[in-house]
């Protein structure tokens, strides 16, 4: 398996490159992206830190336990760092699987893993003033 | 030894990142008592040199303890 873990301060690049093999049948891609309100307040980005070295580690690994339970091809695992303008990617992860129960899985699970184990933080600014988020249709 | 603290973490103890003389069998727990004594630990992770550590567990010659709050990547 071809593993990319990579953290950037700069806009998620998407990787062109595709594993050269013919038992290629299914590609899962995820982009977490920054949405406008964060916690209802109405934000204009996140920002995300990150103990890079152990986060790398970590993910490394999580990618290392989930090929034993979703054998894949390749994975792609791209996290910004930094600030995140809303309506940006955050994070991007792309499976190369011969199934797609194995991509869908392993993304999946990737994305549940990092949420508990690596050293990845958003900070939330303070709300941008006289912002308030706006209510969901129907919610009054 | 270096200590490291990150985001609500760093908030609460006061300091991103310094370097002290640490006893190989002193604990995470032991040293933060002793650089931070106010820092609840209850919600926070010990990582010694990149891998999550036991609070109570010698750090031995480990050159680095990274105070761990929740994370939230993603």
């Amino acid at each position: 398996m071809n593993t990319h873990v990579e953290f950037t301060t700069q806009p998620v690049c998407l990787p062109t490159a595709y594993p050269a093999t013919r038992e290629l049948g299914a590609t899962v891609e995820f982009h977490g992206i920054v949405r406008e309100t964060e916690g209802g307040s109405a934000i204009s980005g996140l920002h995300y830190e990150a103990h890079e070295p152990m986060a790398r580690r970590q993910v490394q690994r999580i990618i290392d336990r989930l090929h034993i339970t979703w054998p894949c091809h390749a994975v792609w695992f791209i996290h910004r760092l930094g600030w995140v303008p809303v309506g940006e990617s955050s994070l991007y992860i792309r499976v190369h699987a011969s199934h797609r129960e194995q991509a869908f899985g392993f993304c999946m699970d990737l994305i549940d893993l990092l949420k508990k184990d690596v050293p990845i933080w958003k900070l939330t600014p303070p709300p941008r003033p006289g912002a308030e988020a706006a209510s969901p249709p129907g919610s009054k | 030894m270096k200590i490291l603290t990150f985001a609500s973490a760093r908030e609460k103890a006061g300091f991103t990142e310094i370097d002290i003389p640490v006893d190989p069998a002193e604990t995470p727990r032991a040293i933060l008592r002793r650089i931070a004594p106010r820092l609840p630990l209850a919600d926070l992770r010990a990582a010694i040199d990149c891998e999550y550590w036991d609070w109570d567990a010698p750090v031995g010659s480990a050159s680095e303890l990274a105070i761990i709050p929740p994370v939230s990547g993603g």
